[in-house]
C-alpha cells in the first residue's frame, strides 16, 4: 500500500466519523419529550387547555345523554297516550268552553257586537 | 288607536289596533282587506266560482286547505251542538227566500222546510255531499276570518276584528280591557273583554218576509225553518269567534230557559234578550 492510497482510506474514515458525529449531535439523544415540553410554557397551557375542554365534552355528553333519555321517555309516554286515543271508542261530548275574560264596564265602548 | 273598516263579506268590517303609524303596522293593516277578500272568494254561497258554491254545485270537491278547515270545525260544531249547528241548511236558508245577499233579497224565492242534517264526508282533500245535500258556510266563516286575522294582527299589538257582531280582540289595551257595545230593549249594555271574542246571534235583523210571512235567517237545522224561539238576540263569549259564532246559535236556537240553564251549567258567558225585552246575563257574566 503506498502513501497515496493510506491518506486516501484515512481522508475517507474521518470523513465517515465525521457524518456520524453529526447525526448523533443532531438526533438529540439526552433530552427526553416531556422535558422538552414542559419546558415550552405554551404547549404547556395548550395541554391544560385540552384537559379543560375534555372534561367539558364529557359534561356535555351527560347532559345530552339525560335529555335524550327524557325525551324518550316523553315521546314513549306521548305515544302511549296517542295509541289510548285511538283505541278507545269516540264519545260525543259537549267541551267545556274555555271562555274570555269580560264582564260588564262603565267605560265608553269602542265599537259594537250586534246580530251577524 | 290605528282603525280601518271596509266591507267584507256581506258585512261592515272594523279594525282596531293599539299601535303607533309605523309602516310595520301599516303593512301588517294592509294585508286584512285583501285577506278577507280573498276568504270570501273562496266560501261564499253567493259567488257561482267560489270553492264552496262548485261545491254544492257538483257535490264534490278537491278542496283547499281553507275550506276544508272551516268544514271540518262546522262539522265538528254539529257534532258537539247535536245538530244545533249544521252547515247542511243552506236549502233550508234558499227555502226560507235566503236564495242570495241580504242586500239583493226581495222574498220572492220563498219555499217550505227543508230539514238539515245530510252527510258529508272529508277524506284527504276530498269533500263529498249526500245527493241533496249543500252548505252555507257564512257564520262560520266570517268568525274563521275574524279570528285569522286577530292572530295575524296581534304579533302588532293589541288588537280588534269585527266582522258585523263576530269579533275577536288579542291583547290589552291601554284601557285594560276592549269595551265592547250592545244595544238591547232594556238600554245599551257594555263588556270590557280581554283576549276573546264575542258573537250575537239572533232575528233582530237579517229579517224579510216572505210567503206572507216574517222570515230571519237563523234556521233550526231539525225543523229546516227559521228557528222559532222566544230569544231576540243571544251574545256569547268564548276563546274564539268560531266557539262564540257556534254557542250563539245553539243557545239561540235553545230558547230563553234552556239557553240561561245551558250556559249556567257550563259556564258561557252570554247576554239573552227575549222576545219582551228582557235581558239576562247569564253564565258567570256580571
Amino acid at each position: 500500500m503506498t502513501d497515496h492510497v493510506a491518506r486516501l482510506y484515512a481522508v475517507a474514515f474521518a470523513l465517515l466519523v465525521f457524518f456520524f458525529t453529526w447525526a448523533a449531535v443532531a438526533a438529540h439523544p439526552w433530552g427526553t419529550e416531556a422535558t422538552a415540553t414542559a419546558q415550552d410554557p405554551r404547549v404547556a397551557a395548550l395541554d391544560r387547555r385540552a384537559q379543560r375542554l375534555e372534561l367539558r365534552r364529557a359534561r356535555v355528553q351527560q347532559l345530552l345523554d339525560r335529555r335524550f333519555a327524557e325525551y324518550r321517555r316523553q315521546l314513549r309516554e306521548r305515544q302511549g297516550q296517542i295509541a289510548a286515543i285511538e283505541a278507545a271508542p269516540v264519545v260525543v261530548a259537549t267541551p267545556s268552553v274555555s271562555a274570555p275574560s269580560v264582564g260588564t264596564v262603565s267605560s265608553p265602548p269602542v265599537t259594537s257586537t250586534r246580530s251577524s | 288607536m290605528e282603525r280601518r273598516a271596509f266591507p267584507a263579506m256581506g258585512t261592515d268590517v272594523e279594525i282596531l289596533l293599539d299601535a303607533d303609524p309605523v309602516p310595520g303596522v301599516e303593512r301588517g293593516l294592509g294585508r286584512v282587506e285583501p285577506e278577507f277578500a280573498r276568504l270570501e272568494a273562496l266560501l261564499s254561497r253567493f259567488r257561482p266560482d267560489s270553492e264552496l258554491a262548485r261545491l254544492n254545485a257538483a257535490g264534490e270537491l278537491d278542496a283547499g286547505p281553507e275550506l276544508l278547515e272551516v268544514l271540518g270545525l262546522a262539522l265538528d260544531a254539529r257534532e258537539r251542538t247535536g245538530g244545533r249547528f249544521d252547515p247542511t241548511v243552506h236549502d233550508a236558508l234558499v227555502a226560507a227566500g235566503y236564495d242570495r245577499s241580504f242586500a239583493e233579497l226581495d222574498g220572492s224565492a220563498a219555499g217550505g222546510p227543508v230539514p238539515a242534517g245530510g252527510a258529508v264526508r272529508i277524506e284527504g282533500m276530498r269533500i263529498a255531499l249526500d245527493p241533496g245535500v249543500r252548505l252555507d258556510l257564512g257564520g262560520i266563516a266570517k268568525g274563521w276570518a275574524v279570528d285569522r286575522a286577530v292572530r295575524e294582527l296581534s304579533t302588532l299589538g293589541p288588537c280588534l276584528v269585527n266582522a258585523g257582531g263576530d269579533l275577536a280582540v288579542s291583547g290589552i289595551p291601554a284601557d285594560g280591557h276592549w269595551a265592547v257595545g250592545l244595544d238591547t230593549p232594556a238600554g245599551p249594555l257594555t263588556l270590557g273583554v280581554v283576549d276573546g271574542a264575542l258573537a250575537t246571534t239572533g232575528r233582530d235583523r237579517r229579517r224579510w218576509r216572505a210567503g206572507g210571512e216574517e222570515r230571519h235567517h237563523v234556521i233550526d237545522p231539525a225543523s229546516g225553518r227559521p228557528a222559532d224561539t222566544d230569544l231576540l238576540t243571544v251574545t256569547v263569549a268564548a276563546a274564539t269567534a268560531v266557539e262564540a259564532e257556534v254557542r250563539a246559535k245553539a243557545l239561540f236556537l235553545a230558547g230563553a230557559e234552556a239557553a240561561a240553564l245551558e250556559a249556567e251549567a257550563t259556564g258561557i258567558p252570554a247576554v239573552l234578550v227575549t222576545d219582551d225585552g228582557a235581558v239576562r246575563l247569564v253564565g258567570g257574566l256580571r
